[in-house]
């Protein structure tokens, strides 16, 4: 069984860096980031403490926030989703991506107290 | 001021207020000040005649008016005609010119009050008046002027109106004026003009109903109820206001149909042997006595029992005063219900009135024995008498095995009869600690009072505190005139499991109690600093990572162009960020909004221009 979940994982990770573009893997490596951050903010809370409650949340929604819409500009970049896409360029996705970070950073720092 | 109580029903309304002697007295120094002009002389003049008191000085008062008269003007010369019309011996020099303008006055297209002071102008100066051309011009005035104050100057002018001209319809106006009063709780009827036209409405319409002989709608009631509105205030504003309350009263005590009576008590109403009288006081509303009335009491009954004890009994007047010796009845003491009734005349109003009367007595107290009784009585009682004032000679030991006992009696020294006062208390005082204790005495149905103390029983009241008491009886009630506080006899009480005397400490009620220190809000127990700054530290590693696996991929800006869209974008987006951190540390959101918006705004522009040359790029290749 362990076999075939290596093996699984093993051709998946091939086939990523294989036919990924460079574009997508830079996106990628900043999900990541965005991910082991709100993981280790996550553990921080469940080790030491939810004080002060309001700091944890703020920074904890910037993560998932952000991590939300790096996948939409993932989604929207990525060339095999150009048909879904047609009336949305990279440079538009982009320009979202931005604005939408405008938004939420703006709710972020009024939380964090 | 002593106030009667008003029964609903079988009696009516009896006045609350009226003027007495010194509120008449008031008025009269406010109506006699320094008069500055023309107005206020009338007002001084005239006020002071109706209240029945003199005006001084009646020549230079005549030197006055002549000197401020106005010929030309209609108010002027109404003011010198009245007031020179009261006083003696003051002729005012009246010229044709003149009484044209006064004649010309009366149409319906003057005032009211123009109309009013031109006629009363022309009667005061003895020129003849074209009566019923007034009473037209009045008429078509009344509806045009719908007030109270116009309708009440048409009330007055048509009193000064010849008798056979046609006044029955202004005099209608009286019982539509009376409709409009505002009935206060039942007690007052004014108008809500206020207290100088309440007072000049009653006078204008006993003025008319007198000059016309026909009696004003008014009911009873309604005259008592008016009599409280105009009499309640005490102090008057200005001279116009004092000016009608005076006019009020004067008519209220002087017209042909309804004189309200006053009757109150000369000091309290209270009769007793050394005074055995009971006086009343029986004025008008100006505390004029009404000499020719006659005062008797319907009937009187005790509120204790309710037993009759006066039927129609006569007061008899001396000396301004109606005095009825009560005593000579030989009440009990307490509470009687009076009604009286004023008689006499038949133009009185409110002459039956309620009145409480008080019979006091003097109490003494009799037999007062006392003695100390065993509990098992084994041993006989040695019973002591005490004479009241004196105390008892020797002094009484009483300790747990015994009782102290008291009897006596309380007796009214006028009549014997044996009396029940609302207080009878015993009082023990102890000497060396200021404590004391009292007791209630209670009559037995022979009303022999009796008192007992149960040494063992009652300790806990002593506190179980030995000594020697001082014994007082207290005795007192509304209708005694000798309340007794007195010292019978000094007792000795001993107590069994005596505990140490405690000094009886006043009661500790005002004293400052200990401080409450404020307990501020704990702050939150915070993790040590070390584990905040591992966390820190580890939550700022993945970026390391992401920056190392950037340059592993190869992410570069090698393809960073330096047009100016693009560092103007650049440089917007970093003001953003740092925008965020100013944020996090000094501004509030709408600072915050107001900066983003601008800088927002600059970053947007530079930023959709960079795009597009990016996009352009883009295709091109």
């Amino acid at each position: 069984m362990s076999n075939s979940v290596i093996s699984v994982i093993s051709r998946f990770l091939e086939e990523y860096s294989s036919s990924t573009p460079n574009k997508l893997k830079v996106v990628d490596a900043y999900l990541l980031y965005i991910l082991l951050t709100g993981a280790l903010q996550f553990l921080y809370c469940l080790l030491v403490g939810t004080f002060p409650f309001n700091s944890f949340l703020s920074g904890f929604i910037s993560c998932v926030g952000s991590f939300i819409l790096a996948v939409c500009l993932r989604i929207q970049i990525n060339p095999q989703n150009k048909g879904e896409f047609l009336s949305i360029s990279p440079e538009r996705a982009f320009a979202d991506f931005l604005f939408a970070h405008t938004v939420l950073h703006l709710v972020v720092m009024n939380f964090i107290g | 001021m002593f106030s009667l109580l008003a029964l609903a029903g079988a009696q009516g309304l009896t006045p609350a207020h009226h003027l007495s002697l010194p509120d008449v007295a008031r008025l009269q120094s406010l109506l006699s000040q320094q008069f500055t002009d023309l107005e206020s002389a009338y007002y001084s003049v005239l006020g002071l005649t109706k209240l029945g008191a003199a005006v001084s000085d009646h020549k230079q008062v005549c030197r006055f008016i002549k000197s401020q008269l106005d010929p030309t003007s209609i108010d002027s010369v109404f003011f010198a005609a009245e007031a020179s019309q009261a006083i003696s011996g003051c002729e005012i020099p009246v010229s044709n010119e003149t009484r044209d303008i006064l004649l010309a006055a009366v149409s319906e297209d003057s005032t009211m009050t123009q109309i009013h002071r031109a006629v009363s102008a022309l009667s005061s100066l003895g020129l003849p008046v074209a009566s019923q051309e007034v009473v037209g011009a009045l008429t078509a005035r009344i509806n045009k002027e719908d007030n109270v104050m116009a309708i009440t100057s048409a009330l007055q002018t048509a009193a000064r109106l010849s008798k056979q001209a046609e006044l029955g319809g202004i005099l209608e106006e009286i019982e539509d004026l009376t409709a409009r009063l505002d009935d206060l709780g039942g007690i007052y009827l004014q108008f809500e003009e206020g207290l100088e036209a309440t007072a000049m409405f009653v006078t204008a319409a006993y003025s008319l109903s007198d000059h016309v002989d026909m009696e004003p709608p008014l009911k009873e009631d309604q005259v008592i109820q008016l009599v409280n509105s105009i009499f309640s205030k005490k102090s008057w504003d200005s001279l116009a206001e004092a000016f009608s309350v005076a006019s009020a009263a004067a008519a209220l005590s002087n017209n042909r149909f309804h004189v309200p009576v006053f009757v109150s008590a000369q000091g309290p109403a209270t009769v007793s042997h050394s005074q055995p009288t009971l006086q009343l006081l029986v004025t008008d509303v100006m505390s004029q006595p009404l000499a020719s009335a006659n005062v008797l009491v319907e009937s009187a009954y005790a509120v204790a029992s309710k037993s009759i004890i006066l039927n129609q009994a006569p007061f008899t007047l001396n000396d301004g005063v109606f005095e009825l010796n009560f005593m000579s009845k030989q009440p009990a003491s307490g509470y009687y219900q009076f009604t009286i009734a004023v008689t006499g005349d038949s133009r009185l109003v409110a002459n039956h009135v309620e009145l409480k009367v008080k019979v006091s007595t003097e109490v003494a107290v009799a037999n007062m024995d006392l003695s100390v009784v065993d509990k098992d009585q084994s041993i006989g009682t040695k019973t002591t008498r005490v004479d009241y004032p004196s105390k008892a000679k020797s002094s009484f030991t009483a300790d747990s095995h015994q009782n102290f006992a008291m009897s006596f009696q309380l007796v009214d020294v006028n009549t014997g009869v044996e009396l029940t006062p609302h207080q009878t208390f015993v009082r023990l005082h102890n000497q060396k600690t200021g404590q004391e204790v009292v007791f209630v005495a209670e009559p037995d149905s022979k009303n022999l009072y009796k008192f007992e103390l149960d040494t063992a029983e009652r300790k806990s009241e002593f506190d179980s505190i030995s000594g020697t008491y001082s014994l007082y009886l207290i005795v007192g009630d509304a209708t005694l005139e000798n309340p007794i506080l007195w010292n019978v006899a000094d007792v000795v009480l001993k107590f069994v499991d005596e505990e140490a005397p405690a000094t009886i400490q006043a009661k500790t009620l005002y004293v400052p109690k200990p401080e409450i220190q404020h307990l501020f809000r704990e702050p939150e127990k915070k993790p040590p600093t070390v584990v905040s700054n591992t966390f820190t530290a580890l939550v700022m590693s993945p970026f390391l990572l992401l920056l190392i696996l950037w340059f592993k991929l190869g992410a570069n800006i090698s393809n960073f162009s330096f047009s100016p869209s693009t560092i103007l974008f650049h440089v917007g987006h970093a003001a953003m960020l740092g925008l965020m951190y100013v944020y996090w540390t000094h501004l509030n959101m709408f600072q915050t909004l107001k900066y983003l918006a601008i800088i927002g705004g600059v970053t947007f522009l530079a930023g959709n221009r960079m795009l597009a040359q990016k996009a352009v790029k883009r295709y091109v290749s």
